[in-house]
C-alpha cells in the first residue's frame, strides 16, 4: 500500500516540478489542455490515495473511539466510586464519633 | 452504670469489627501500585496527549496551507485545482479531524486519570481519612487501649491507600489497551502523514523557486549578514543585484525545505517514541510493575518544537 502512495506521490510531484517547462513547450491549446488535465488527474490520484489509506483506518479509528469512551467511563466510574467510598468513610466517622461520645459519658474499665 | 459498661464493651467490639472490615478491604486490594506511580503515569500521559494533539493540529495547518498553495498555483501558473480535488482534500481534512478529536478525548482521559491521583475525589478520601483518624485519636477519651487505636489508625491508613491504588490500577488497565491501540494507529499512518508533509514542502518549494525566477520576491534580506554588523538595513535590491542574488535565494529555499522535512521526521520519530514509552509506563502501572522513570518522556519537546514551527508559517 505504501508503495502505491509513494509512486503516485512521486508522479504528482514530478509533474508539479516540471509543469512550467512543459507548459512553455506546449505548442497549442490542445496540448495545454491535455497537460492541465493530466495535472488534475495526477493530483486526484494522489488525493484519493491518501483518502483511501485514511478511510481504510476508519474502522480502527471508530474502534479506538469506542475503546476511549469505555476507558473514560471506567475512569469516571472509578472517580465516582472513590467519592462514594469517601462518603462511606464519612459515615464510619459519624458512627465512630457518636460511639466515642456515648462511651465518653461513662468511665471505661477494661 | 452497667448499661454504660455494655455500651463501651459493644463499642470495643465495633472497633474490632471495623478493624476486621478495614483489613478485609486491604486484602481485597492487595498487590496495588504506589500512588506515586499512578500520578507519574497521569502526568506523562497528559504531556504526551497534548503533544499528540499539537502534532495532529500542525498537520491540519499543513493541509490547510497545501490547499492555499493549490489555489495560488491555479491563479499564478494555471495548475488546475478542480472541485473534485478540493473535495478530496476536504475529505483528507475530515479524516485528520477525527484524529484530532481522538487526541483531544485522549487529553480529557489523561485529565480524568489525574483525578484519580491528585484531584478532589482522591483528596476527599484523604480528607475523610484524616477526619476519621482525628476521631480515632479522640478515642483516648474513652480510654481505649493504645493498641486498639494504633490498630484502627493503621488499618484506616492502609485501607484508604488501598482504595486509591486499587482504583488507579483499574483505570490504568482501562486506558492501557487504548494507548497501545492509538500508538499502533499512529505508527501505521506515519507514511501518510509523511507524504502530506512532503507534498506540502515540495509544492511550496516549487512555487517559491518560480517566484524567485519571476523576480517576485525581495531577496535583499540575503545582504543582512554584511550590513547588520554596521547597523545598516538593505533596501530592495536593484534588478541586476536581484538577479545575482537569485541563486542564493534558491539555495536558501532548498536548505529550508530540507530543514522542514528533517524537523518533521524528528518530530514524528519523537511522537512515536513518546507514545510507545507512555504505553509502556501505563501498562506498568496497570500490571503492578515498578516504573523506572517518572518524568514525562523528553522526546515530546521535539514534537512541540516542530508543531510551534508549523503554526508560525
Amino acid at each position: 500500500m505504501s508503495d502505491v502512495l509513494s509512486t503516485v506521490q512521486a508522479t504528482f510531484l514530478s509533474l508539479d516540478s516540471q509543469y512550467n517547462l512543459l507548459l512553455a513547450a506546449c505548442k497549442n491549446t490542445k496540448q495545454k489542455d491535455a497537460l492541465e488535465n493530466q495535472y488534475a488527474v495526477a493530483q486526484k490520484a494522489y488525493q484519493m490515495c491518501v483518502d483511501n489509506m485514511l478511510s481504510d483506518d476508519d474502522a480502527q479509528v471508530a474502534a479506538l473511539s469506542a475503546q476511549l469512551k469505555a476507558a473514560n467511563q471506567a475512569v469516571s466510574q472509578s472517580v465516582t466510586e472513590m467519592g462514594n467510598i469517601s462518603k462511606v468513610i464519612d459515615d464510619i466517622t459519624t458512627a465512630v464519633t457518636l460511639g466515642a461520645k456515648l462511651a465518653s459519658m461513662a468511665p471505661f474499665k477494661p | 452504670m452497667f448499661e454504660f459498661r455494655n455500651v463501651v464493651a459493644k463499642l470495643r467490639v465495633s472497633f474490632r469489627a471495623i478493624a476486621i472490615l478495614l483489613f478485609t478491604g486491604i486484602f481485597l486490594a492487595t498487590g496495588c501500585k504506589t500512588s506515586d506511580d499512578a500520578a507519574a503515569a497521569a502526568t506523562q500521559m497528559s504531556a504526551t496527549a497534548k503533544s499528540l494533539s499539537d502534532y495532529y493540529t500542525a498537520l491540519n495547518t499543513i493541509l490547510a496551507n497545501t490547499e492555499q498553495l493549490y489555489i495560488l498555483n491555479e491563479q499564478l501558473l494555471s495548475k488546475p485545482y478542480t472541485a473534485e480535488n478540493r473535495q478530496l482534500l476536504k475529505s483528507n481534512e475530515a479524516e485528520l479531524a477525527k484524529r484530532i478529536a481522538l487526541a483531544a478525548d485522549f487529553s480529557t482521559l489523561a485529565s480524568e486519570f489525574a483525578k484519580l491521583t491528585g484531584s478532589t475525589a482522591a483528596a476527599d478520601v484523604s480528607a475523610s481519612a484524616i477526619k476519621l483518624q482525628t476521631e480515632v485519636d479522640g478515642l483516648a477519651a474513652v480510654k481505649a487501649s493504645t493498641n486498639e487505636q494504633n490498630l484502627l489508625k493503621s488499618a484506616l491508613q492502609l485501607f484508604v491507600k488501598a482504595i486509591q491504588e486499587h482504583k488507579e490500577r483499574e483505570a490504568a488497565r482501562a486506558i492501557s489497551d487504548f494507548s497501545q491501540g492509538l500508538t499502533a494507529l499512529f505508527i501505521k499512518e506515519g507514511e501518510v502523514w509523511n507524504s502530506v508533509e512532503t507534498v506540502y514542502s515540495q509544492i511550496a518549494e516549487n512555487l517559491a523557486v518560480y517566484l524567485v525566477d519571476k523576480e517576485a520576491i525581495d531577496n535583499s534580506s540575503l545582504l543582512k549578514v554584511a550590513l547588520d554588523p554596521f547597523g545598516l538595513t538593505p533596501s530592495a535590491a536593484a534588478p541586476e543585484l536581484k538577479a545575482k542574488l537569485a541563486p542564493l535565494a534558491k539555495q536558501q529555499i532548498t536548505a529550508r525545505k530540507t530543514a522542514l522535512d528533517d524537523s518533521y521526521i524528528k518530530a514524528t520519530d519523537a511522537m512515536t517514541k513518546s507514545l510507545q514509552e507512555m504505553s509502556k509506563r501505563i501498562q506498568a502501572v496497570a500490571e503492578d510493575k515498578p516504573m523506572a522513570f517518572r518524568m514525562p518522556p523528553i522526546t515530546v519537546a521535539n514534537v512541540e518544537k516542530w508543531a510551534s514551527q508549523v503554526e508560525s508559517y
